[in-house]
């Protein structure tokens, strides 16, 4: 502890840590009533952080190359020394950032966390969704397997039914008439460099509206449970007398990523292939589409939906309905009430739409 | 002092802990990250007679690394490696003046890989050869 307190001393008189350390750790106060479901984000910064290690790691052997791609990742997972478990650990790992980011927009909804004066931070989180799924999918190419390749054709064609500019946008979208080199091509520049940054950036957003309005109470096991803000004025929504971020919250978010851990790496362990199919060991073939192609779970229910409606257009037109009335709800949801019982309209709607979503998902895997 | 010892044994615990984690972490990405090992890292490398005139050489890959062959005007056969003992650049070799150049700092070196001038510290390290059956085999 010795050489630890010199460094801390000689750090303190010229930066002053230590009151960096009063004011942002043990001095940061959270709600007395906190519980799990806010450690959501700290598994979630947890996992961005997984990805981008394992991402560049990968970088290193992977050619982004329509003739090379398929061997380079067979060389990762074959040839190169632990390189199955890079790979692996970043495949199982972006599967993991959707279902945890769902939890953690759950956990937001229900607890009403979303409400003013938070709007900014639900809108800023709601692009990092949409972002995560952009991700996933310019990823879901790079390995050039035929899974990756007709999943990537079905899911640019779609924004073909777009009226007028439709086709344009296909082809915009593929750099080419149909999925080709140029796809690779962009879709690696997007996953890479483009849709990583604008995370990033969106995070320290995200991040940035969180320490400024301050942390949201839970509205459980309070008699009030409303929001007191009046949107008068500017106020940081501070919790006297609440536990400190470090070490009490900290130990929470240590123990919630080392839970998360176990799963995930018992995932990688023991079911590595959980989230692959057949075609995702064979190499892209143009001339070839495979039977019953489908895409990743999280974008079953996209896909369903787009099968019952005879027209594409209403299908689609349904889902960004959906999308902008999740992206608007706490400028249409403004009451102030935020426990989930008190809120029977909201928790009727909440309930329907998870039904619903798995139920077109459950739907979709086995159509 | 009971909590203490209680305090150190945790703390014992938990640097026993993070320990295992960075070598359970950083095994495999150092691993990964090390060089491949090719299979003819060690192996030999042929080369017919008849493409080493008198006063030529020819430059080839072995164990990983370029090395040279050269035949003397006299007739007789040097293996060489030909990285430059100084800096590590590639030496050239100038058939007229029947020596090799380091193009990077100008170090020259006889047929034999002996510095003649220049910065190199050290000669060309030797590599060997047999000749059977107008083969030469390197390594």
């Amino acid at each position: 502890m010795g050489l630890f307190k010199i460094i801390l001393d000689w750090l303190d008189r010229r930066i002053g840590v230590r009151e960096i350390v009063a004011k942002e750790l043990t001095g940061y106060l959270l709600p007395r009533n906190i519980n799990v479901w806010y450690s959501m984000g700290s598994i979630l910064l947890f996992i961005f952080g997984l990805q981008v290690v394992t991402g560049i790691l990968l970088l290193i052997h992977y050619v982004p190359d329509a003739d090379k791609a398929f061997k380079s990742v067979t060389f990762i997972m074959n040839d190169v020394p632990f390189g199955w478990l890079i790979r692996m650990c970043h495949a199982v790992g972006s599967n993991m950032m959707v279902l945890i980011l769902l939890f953690h927009m759950l956990s937001v909804l229900f607890m009403g966390s979303y409400k003013k004066p938070r709007e900014l931070n639900w809108l800023s989180g709601f692009i990092l969704f949409n972002l995560i799924m952009g991700i996933s999918l310019t990823g879901y190419l790079l390995p050039w397997s035929q899974l990756s390749f007709w999943a990537t054709s079905v899911a640019t064609n779609s924004a073909g039914s777009i009226p007028v500019v439709g086709p344009f946008l296909v082809e915009f979208l593929r750099g080419s008439k149909l999925v080709g080199p140029a796809t690779l091509g962009r879709f690696f520049a997007l996953h890479v460099a483009v849709l990583p940054l604008a995370i990033a950036g969106l995070i320290g957003a995200h991040l940035f509206f969180l320490k400024r309005t301050g942390i949201s109470t839970p509205p459980f096991g309070l008699k009030e449970s409303g929001n007191q803000w009046q949107g008068d004025i500017y106020r940081y929504e501070d919790h006297p007398g609440g536990i400190p971020f470090f070490p009490n919250y900290a130990l929470q978010d240590a123990t919630s990523i080392a839970l998360y851990l176990a799963f995930f790496l018992a995932v990688v362990f023991f079911d590595p292939y959980l989230f692959f199919t057949r075609e995702s060991f064979v190499a892209a073939n143009p001339f070839q589409t495979p039977a019953h192609i489908k895409p990743e779970w999280y974008f079953l229910a996209n896909y369903q939906t787009l099968k019952i409606f005879p027209n594409e257009l209403i299908g689609l037109s349904l889902q960004g309905a959906a999308m902008t009335f999740l992206a608007l709800l706490p400028f249409i949801d403004r009451g102030s009430e935020r426990h989930p019982l008190k809120r029977p309209l909201f928790m009727a709607a909440a309930m329907g739409g998870i039904i619903l979503w798995i139920g077109l998902s459950i739907w979709g895997h086995y159509s | 002092m009971v909590n203490d010892d209680r305090r150190k044994f945790l703390a014992i615990c938990l640097g026993g802990l993070t320990a295992s984690a960075v070598v359970a972490v950083g095994y495999p990405v150092y691993r990964y990250l090390a060089p491949l090992q090719k299979e003819n890292a060690a192996g030999k490398v042929v080369i017919p007679e008849q493409e080493l005139p008198a006063g030529g050489a020819k430059f080839f890959e072995y164990a990983g690394s370029t090395a040279v062959m050269v035949r003397k005007q006299g007739g007789d056969l040097v293996a060489l490696s030909a990285v430059c003992t100084h800096l590590g650049c590639i030496v050239q070799w100038e058939k007229e003046k029947q020596d090799f150049l380091c193009p990077c700092h100008a170090g020259r070196f006889t047929p034999e890989g002996t510095v003649i001038s220049g910065p190199p510290p050290k000669p060309l390290a030797k590599l060997p050869f047999v000749v059977a059956n107008g083969v030469i085999t390197v390594g």
